[in-house]
């Protein structure tokens, strides 16, 4: 499946629809469609949040590859400003409520729900290639 | 996302409905920070309705828990459906909030 999106916090809940019909014609998991959406909009909304601090109109490509019935290739391009996830420090998770810094969630989940993740800044382009187990 | 609110004896129960995410989470934000403006500082949220939550969510609701903590007040959760479940575990929010599988026996707790 390829799908292109603009850089508007919107198309996440649209692309959501479609992986989720497309996964259940693929036979894909719910569960692991559910971990998929939520990596995506993950990384997704910092794109579309602080990649373009000029605005104006972006397309986002995202490309899913079934590769058998285990493994879904992953990978999502974009021509904004470099950001690596790979880069991001792990938050504690066991500070309690007062010493928990509000925010920088969003990639450690994305680190929880995806096995691999690769990086690469490529002729201007945020290039992610990533790896989900299906089991 | 669809937010309903129902004063109840001491707090204000919150009842959320579909995605809370990075385009809903404002809303919520602002529906909590005006109630508190008013002086409320107890909330239930419960999620019986709410099948995702993404960073932008969690954020608000740490936000708000800490607000209402320095007001003297808590935030309690109730109905946790599988999938807000597991962001909860991963983010290592299970440990934070106090979470209830009902919102009659959150309510008992204020």
């Amino acid at each position: 499946m390829e799908y292109r999106l603009k850089n508007e916090l919107e198309e996440i809940r649209l692309l959501a629809e479609a992986i989720e019909l497309w996964g259940k014609e693929n036979g894909i998991p719910g569960k692991a469609l559910f971990q998929l959406n939520l990596a995506l909009d993950e990384l997704l909304t910092n794109t579309i949040t602080y990649a373009y601090p000029e605005g104006g109109e972006h397309e986002i490509l995202l490309r899913l590859v079934p590769e058998g019935e285990k493994e879904l290739q992953i990978e999502i391009r974009d021509d904004g400003l470099a950001f690596n996830p790979l880069e991001v420090k792990a938050p504690d998770i066991k500070q309690d409520i007062d010493e928990r810094p509000i925010g920088g969630l969003g990639i450690h989940l994305v680190r929880q729900m995806i096995d691999e993740i690769e990086y690469r800044r490529e002729n201007g382009q945020n290039i992610l290639l990533m790896r989900k187990s299906l089991n | 996302m669809d937010i309903k609110e129902a004063k109840k004896n001491n707090a204000t129960l919150i009842m959320l409905e579909g995605r809370l995410d990075s385009s809903t989470s404002g809303m919520l934000e602002k529906k909590l920070l005006s109630l508190m403006e008013t002086g409320e500082k107890n909330f239930l949220l419960d999620f019986s309705g709410m099948d995702y939550i993404s960073s932008a969510g969690l954020r608000v609701l740490l936000m708000a828990a800490k607000k209402s903590k320095t007001a003297g007040g808590k935030v309690l959760l109730s109905a946790l459906t599988d999938n807000v479940k597991e962001v909860f575990d991963i983010a290592g929010f299970t440990g934070i909030f106090t979470i209830f599988a009902t919102a009659e026996e959150a309510l008992k707790d204020f």
